[in-house]
């Protein structure tokens, strides 16, 4: 519980809606999509630049941990008060304030949605690419703050290629801004590398100007079935080789498929050791022409069935089936652990039969998906929480994997962060000169360490 | 004993965007996840019970729809409905909720409550009626009962015009029988068109849903079984509803609380089985529809997908296909279609602050598409939204099956 005195300030500015400290309420503030808890002393929601630097200078003069909170989505924990302190909860702070196709941005609060974001722009036959899977729920200030991704950032980049210009409120309550409207600006630092993926640790987004993209004139889309995992992982390299960038090439081994196939019955090949989801788009010639490469250089791999959607809802049918995976496999246990280890394209055929190799050791049940076009790997192991000595073993092979990824070149974590799931792992793949800049920064922006402590840094 | 759930709620956030609460409040602990959350909590006995808990657990339309978005496959309706038996077992209930119980909980009861209040509805001066307001709809708006309880006012066993194909069970819920008759016999005319024989069985009474959704356990059983006698009939092919809220009680809530009745799921089964909603007989059958050649005026229709016709039947998507096989009839597609209209049962009445945003974006939405008829296939959300026009507004709110009916070629 804060000081009576500390919360009278907060609901000075906040007023009593939107100042929540009740336990019931804190309970729903404990969580997100990563499995540890713990409860924050408040939760606040603010609605304007004004109120979060009025709420930081009052956090910063008591010391308060600040945890900010979109949707809530992270995989990683990073929006867990594990130090307790105020939840900044974005979810009131959503007004898309500026769409300008013309001039290829949009103007946001942290609050909006994702998916938001698209529908705001379709009817201009616009798009901003980031697509993480939670896009339907979670919100752009949360995609900054963990640089997200998704499938189709294999061609397009994630959320750090599209952030040109950000409002940003520092522990003091300073206010600053940096970039702009434009796509070129070399004024000053490129800040936003520094707070995008900074994971809520150095400043608090309260807008943020993103690029956005015209849709393509054409997309499309092939599943194809491999018998040997290792085509599977080739033909991927093989494809990047010959110049072809997807969109999206998506990768499933034959656990996953069958889990699929025996929720959903979507005539899925069940005999097939791998799978890959491949889509492409651009100006409809040069589509055909990409695609008839993708087609020969699978058909070389061993490729055994090749299956080209023909309208918008068998392509919605295989993404479907994709996007399923997940939630297939959080019904065989009653939890479900996946991480996003990525090393570099020509190491996935290695990183899978790894993954598989650690997994058998602990005899435990892996699904491996993949953004393979980008070596971002989802391997999934099924296990329950309450069995401790299974869940050690998960532990554990999650620790190999890591290591496992370090070695082939690889990274921890390409689309989920840091967080508390890994912040233990830095060590692999940083040396401690280079974490120990990370906490300088760290400190020179947030010297009382009140923005989302007892995270990675 | 805490019967442990198969699956755990992974808190992967899914549910928010879906949950038409959540949308509005957006606040966590109004959302699926977080009432999953505190369920858990309250169950573990980390959490005791409190005021606040039960108006948290209770401030959900249950519509449906978080179970239906779930990767982890979580069955929030069962969940939130046992929470909220044991919320009114420890925290009681309103006068208000109270006195509905009493009332569903017999069917006797239920006439002789419609009976009173048509009589009140007569005597109450115009003048009060419009400032006296249930929820945010003005008692003036409220539907006039009807005369005569529907199934009173039918034979048991109605025989069809031609031919006869089949033979069907017409459950026609509380609505249809205390408030919306034309919706029944506009039912009873169509299946007569087709050639199925209808029996109305007398013994039916309410389908249980308030009674469960407020935690009245106990006397909603009675009417299951109730409902379950009544409507085991070999002979039929079919058992029909005109509200999907009923449809979804007979189709999945049946079964699995008669699986742990002394009874036995059997029969129940059996009934789930042959229910259907009203919408998705009818595209079975519309190629047995002869529709009047000389309605040629085309007439501009909307829709408004209630959340249990889109959640438990998936026929949302087919009253919109039906709607443009009709000749008659100019469709127009509102942006939120497919959204939920803040009706929700009694959660208009409880929730008259939330309820009332929602319910005003889908007016607005409608009118933007300038439809003179708002169709839809729930009688709560139909008197939810034409309650919450002018009486006087050209958008009026009816049934599907009444804009079909009148379109039927005469035999």
């Amino acid at each position: 519980m804060l000081d009576i005195q500390i919360k009278n300030q907060f609901i000075n500015i906040l007023g009593k809606d939107r100042y929540l400290d009740r336990i019931e309420e804190l309970a729903c503030y404990a969580y997100d999509a990563f499995v540890v808890e713990a409860l924050p002393d408040a939760v606040l929601f603010p609605e304007t630049t004004a109120e979060v630097s009025e709420l930081l200078k009052i956090a910063s003069r008591y010391k308060i941990p600040v945890t900010g909170r979109g949707a809530g989505t992270s995989l990683c924990g990073a929006s867990i008060p594990i130090r307790q302190g105020v939840v900044l909860c974005f979810s009131k702070m959503d007004k898309i304030i500026e769409v300008n196709t013309r001039d290829r941005y949009i103007i946001v609060q942290p609050g909006v949605v994702n998916a938001d974001i698209q529908k705001a722009l379709l009817p201009f036959r616009f798009f901003y690419p980031p697509d993480p899977a939670s896009m339907n729920t979670s919100t752009i200030g949360g995609n900054i703050a963990m640089n997200a991704g998704g499938p189709r950032c294999l061609k397009y980049g994630v959320t750090v290629d599209y952030v040109l210009g950000m409002e940003v409120v520092l522990a003091s309550g300073d206010i600053v801004r940096f970039g702009s409207r434009n796509v070129k600006d070399v004024t000053g630092y490129r800040l936003s590398s520094l707070f995008c993926g900074s994971e809520g640790t150095m400043g608090i987004t309260t807008e943020a100007i993103l690029k956005v993209v015209p849709l393509p004139e054409a997309t499309r889309t092939l599943m194809v079935t491999f018998d040997n995992l290792d085509n599977t992982a080739k033909s991927v390299t093989d494809i990047i080789g010959s110049g072809i960038i997807p969109v999206a090439m998506e990768l499933m081994d034959k656990l996953t498929l069958n889990a699929i196939e025996d929720s959903a019955n979507l005539g899925l090949d069940r005999n097939a050791q791998g799978s890959l989801l491949i889509e492409i788009d651009g100006v409809k010639e040069a589509c055909e022409k990409e695609m008839n490469k993708v087609i020969e250089k699978v058909r070389q791999n061993g490729a055994i069935h090749i299956q080209e959607a023909r309208s918008d809802i068998e392509r919605e049918n295989l993404w479907t089936a994709r996007r399923s995976a997940y939630g297939v496999f959080a019904k065989l246990a009653p939890d479900i652990v996946t991480e996003d280890v990525t090393v570099p394209v020509s190491q996935v055929p290695l990183m899978i039969r790894q993954i598989i190799e650690i997994t058998d050791k602990y005899g435990l049940k892996v699904g491996v998906l993949a953004h393979a076009g980008d070596g971002n790997m989802h391997p999934m192991i099924p296990a329950d929480k309450e069995d401790k000595a299974e869940w050690e073993k998960v532990k554990s092979a999650f620790s190999e994997i890591f290591q496992a990824a370090a070695e082939l070149g690889g990274t921890l974590s390409g689309e989920h962060g840091i967080g508390l799931a890994k912040a233990q792992f830095l060590p692999l793949v940083m040396n401690k000169d280079s974490i120990d800049f990370m906490k300088k920064i760290k400190r020179v922006i947030d010297p009382d360490l009140i923005l989302n402590p007892g995270k990675f840094v | 004993m805490i019967p442990k759930p198969l699956q755990n709620c992974g808190k992967c956030g899914l549910c928010l965007n879906v949950c038409p609460v959540y949308k509005i409040l957006k606040q966590e602990q109004t959302s699926p996840r977080g009432k999953l959350q505190l369920i858990k909590a309250y169950d573990h006995n980390t959490l005791a019970s409190s005021d606040l808990l039960k108006d948290i657990v209770s401030k959900c339309l249950m519509c449906g729809s978080c179970t239906a978005s779930c990767p982890s496959g979580i069955d929030h309706y069962s969940e939130f409905m046992e929470m909220r038996k044991k919320m009114a077992d420890v925290q009681g209930e309103t006068l208000a909720i109270k006195s509905l119980i009493y009332l569903l909980g017999r069917e006797y009861r239920l006439k002789f409550g419609s009976g009173l209040a048509r009589t009140g509805q007569k005597f109450v001066p115009d003048k009060v009626a419009k400032t006296i307001k249930l929820g945010n709809i003005p008692l003036k708006n409220f539907p006039k009962l009807n005369s005569t309880p529907f199934r009173n006012a039918n034979d048991e066993i109605i025989l069809p015009y031609k031919k006869q194909i089949g033979t069907v069970l017409y459950f026609t819920g509380c609505a249809t029988n205390y408030l919306y008759e034309d919706t029944g016999f506009a039912f009873i005319e169509i299946l007569k068109h087709i050639g199925y024989k209808i029996i109305i069985p007398k013994d039916q009474t309410c389908c249980s849903i308030p009674l469960l959704f407020h935690g009245a356990s106990d006397k909603a059983l009675k009417n299951i079984i109730t409902n379950i006698n009544a409507l085991t009939n070999n002979e039929a092919d079919a058992i029909v509803v005109d509200c999907s809220t009923c449809g979804e009680a007979l189709k999945n809530e049946y079964p699995r609380i008669m699986e742990n009745q002394e009874q036995g799921s059997v029969e129940a089964i059996k009934i789930a089985s042959k229910v259907i909603d009203s919408l998705s007989f009818i595209d079975q059958h519309f190629d047995l529809l002869e529709f009047d050649p000389n309605v040629t005026d085309k007439i501009s229709v909307t829709y408004h997908a209630p959340c249990h016709t889109r959640n438990s039947f998936g026929s949302n998507t087919l009253a919109e296909k039906l709607l443009s096989k009709l000749a008659f009839v100019n469709y127009k597609q509102a942006s939120d279609v497919n959204e939920c209209c803040g009706g929700g049962g009694t959660f208009f009445y409880e929730y008259p602050e939330v309820s009332k945003k929602m319910v005003d974006k889908k007016i607005k939405n409608a009118k933007a598409v300038q439809a003179s008829l708002w169709i839809t296939d729930c009688p709560v959300c139909r008197m939810n939204l034409s309650g919450n026009l002018d009486l006087d507004d050209k958008l009026k709110v009816i049934h599907p099956l009444t804009l079909i009916h009148s379109a039927l070629k005469q035999i």
